[in-house]
């Protein structure tokens, strides 16, 4: 099988699949359910510095081709993370990768100071952009300067690879991209989910006891991808993309529109053995491809006038 | 099996090691690759090793996927998954409280109590008389340790009135301490819990939630409860009605 190993930012990964924050818990709920062995890393539900009890429920809510969820940052809290969820994700061999979000850029460099000192997390990724808990005017993701801050504070708390997970729902994402590179993130996730809503026709009452949620799934990849395609285009570090992949195929548009890895998320509900098909899927396209190290097939779109597997071809 | 009223008997053949269930537990079923969601079933009866009975009441896109496979398809299966229900201490009796496709929560649960030759009263309602599943259950027994009572909105089979009712009634009238399960409507089953809370019975609910993930992972199926949200898939689906927060379908 070709080697799909890769590093994001200097997070080192035996595959570019890493599983979403939220969509896995703290890396152990799913047992043996999920086959590792395909998984890259895992990033953990958000921690915050207290335990938030997160939203009224209901909180789920299906959508066509996807899925839409308004948890709330749902999670135990940094001391109960560090000395019980932590522990027990360290016995995955996986690298794990810590999602924080904080209310201030101070409480973002308490995060990053604490987790990042555990030998068991392997990088950070700061999370300023769930739909769920944010405020709703000028929220954090799409205010290129408060982004800059957090990521800044963060940075200088921690020296462990720093991903940044944007929001789809900037206005001006380029600019929160090159804000948050500037301010020294390793790496990109692009992006987040996309806030919407459904009416529960029975009720006459929004579906989800947060009104709106985070749409997720097949209905957001064409979105997210189209953000990686610009992000890519106006900064150097990696980019993850994020954002409805469900199979191999959706994997690689993503790498060649210039992803050096992607995470997946709400494909795993209907197929926690969906990494190992992906993993499949991609060792197969190398192989026809002739491609011998998947960080070729990233930002290949890219190169006008030559398709894929003539750049490749090529070489 | 169809039941009629769009309710369907399914039995399912489970490749692979797949441990005996406990009644209450559920399985998560993939009823459809068009679907971004499994659905959480009940164990309804485990007839036999690898064999898995479940009771589905056709109401969306996922119970009729399930209903439009063909005999002999194939579908992926997580499970048994959850907690499962208390059992009523040894010669202590039983009683279930079952509003519409709730039998679908209580029949297992119905067959093991029978079986152990648990004294059982069996209170199911339904809005019609065509709706009720009881044909599912385990018969009465002349003996009256197996019972059946049934109500129905509409008052064409049964007594006239609702499940809870039924409940409302037994519970003035029991000579015992029953342990008491209920699965239904949410309104069914807060009501079903606020009979239980003033008779002083112990009473576990079946709860139903939307569902993601299926082991804890996603937070996405929680219910409020005294301890603050649980997830139905993995801290349930089985709660003491004691510990469940009501807040009315939709409080303002």
């Amino acid at each position: 099988m070709p080697d799909l190993a890769t590093t994001v930012g200097g997070l080192a990964m035996k595959t570019p699949i890493v599983l979403a924050s939220g969509v896995v818990g703290y890396g152990t709920e799913y047992g043996g359910l999920i086959d590792l062995g395909a998984v890259g890393a895992i990033v953990t539900k958000t921690i915050t510095l207290e335990p938030r009890t997160g939203n009224r429920p209901p909180r789920l809510r299906e959508t066509a081709g996807g899925l839409l969820n308004a948890i709330g940052l749902e999670n135990v809290g940094l001391a109960t993370f560090l000395g019980e969820k932590l522990p027990e994700a360290a016995e995955l061999k996986v690298p794990i990768v810590a999602s924080i979000a904080g209310a201030s850029p101070s409480e973002h460099a308490t995060l990053a100071g604490r987790i990042g000192e555990q030998p068991a997390v392997a990088a950070i990724e700061v999370n300023i952009s769930c739909p769920n808990v944010e405020r709703p005017r000028n929220p954090v993701w799409a205010d290129p300067e408060a982004a800059a801050a957090v990521v800044a504070a963060t940075r200088g708390a921690t020296g462990k690879t720093l991903l940044v997970k944007l929001s789809p729902n900037a206005a001006d994402v380029l600019s929160v991209a090159e804000a948050a590179e500037r301010a020294g993130a390793d790496a990109l996730v692009v992006a987040n989910t996309l806030p919407a809503m459904r009416i529960d026709l029975d009720a006459r009452a929004p579906s989800l006891g947060n009104v709106t949620g985070g749409l997720s799934g097949g209905a957001l990849m064409p979105v997210n991808l189209a953000l990686v395609w610009k992000v890519s285009e106006v900064v150097g570090i990696p980019l993850v993309g994020s954002g409805g992949i469900g199979c191999a195929d959706d994997a690689l548009e993503y790498l060649l529109a210039g992803a050096s890895a992607v995470q997946v998320g709400t494909a795993l509900f209907a197929d926690p053995e969906v990494p190992t098909r992906i993993v499949e899927g991609l060792a197969g396209h190398m192989e026809r491809d002739g491609v011998t190290a998947i960080g070729e097939y990233t930002g290949l779109a890219h190169k006008e006038g030559t398709t894929c597997g003539e750049m490749i071809r090529a070489g | 099996m169809g039941l009629g009223c769009e309710s369907y008997l399914f039995t399912l053949a489970v490749e692979g090691p797949f441990p005996e269930p406990e009644p209450g537990q559920f399985v998560h079923l993939a009823a459809s690759p068009a679907l971004t969601l499994r659905r959480p079933f009940s164990v309804a009866g485990f007839p036999s090793p690898g064999t898995l009975d479940l009771l589905v009441e056709l109401r969306g896109k996922g119970t009729r996927a399930l209903s439009a496979l063909s005999e002999g398809a194939s579908i992926p299966l997580l499970g048994p998954l959850g907690n499962a229900f208390t059992p009523p201490e040894p010669g202590a009796s039983a009683v279930l409280v079952a509003g519409g496709i709730g039998v679908a929560g209580l029949r297992y649960l119905a067959t093991r109590l029978a079986g152990d030759g648990c004294p059982l009263l069996m209170l199911v309602g339904a809005r019609t008389g065509d709706r009720l599943l009881t044909d599912l259950l385990p018969e009465p027994t002349d003996d009256g340790r197996v019972r059946l009572r049934v109500a129905t909105d509409d008052g064409s089979a049964g007594s006239h009135g609702t499940v809870c009712d039924l409940f409302e009634e037994a519970a003035r009238h029991l000579d015992s301490s029953p342990r008491t399960y209920c699965c239904g409507p949410p309104e069914m089953i807060e009501e079903a819990a606020r009979i239980a809370g003033w008779a002083e019975l112990r009473c576990e609910a079946l709860l139903e939630e939307v569902m993601a993930c299926g082991v804890g992972a996603c937070r996405g199926c929680v219910v409020e409860t005294r301890d603050g949200y649980r997830a139905v898939c993995s801290d349930g689906p089985v709660f003491d009605t004691r510990d469940l927060v009501f807040r009315g379908a939709r409080d303002a």
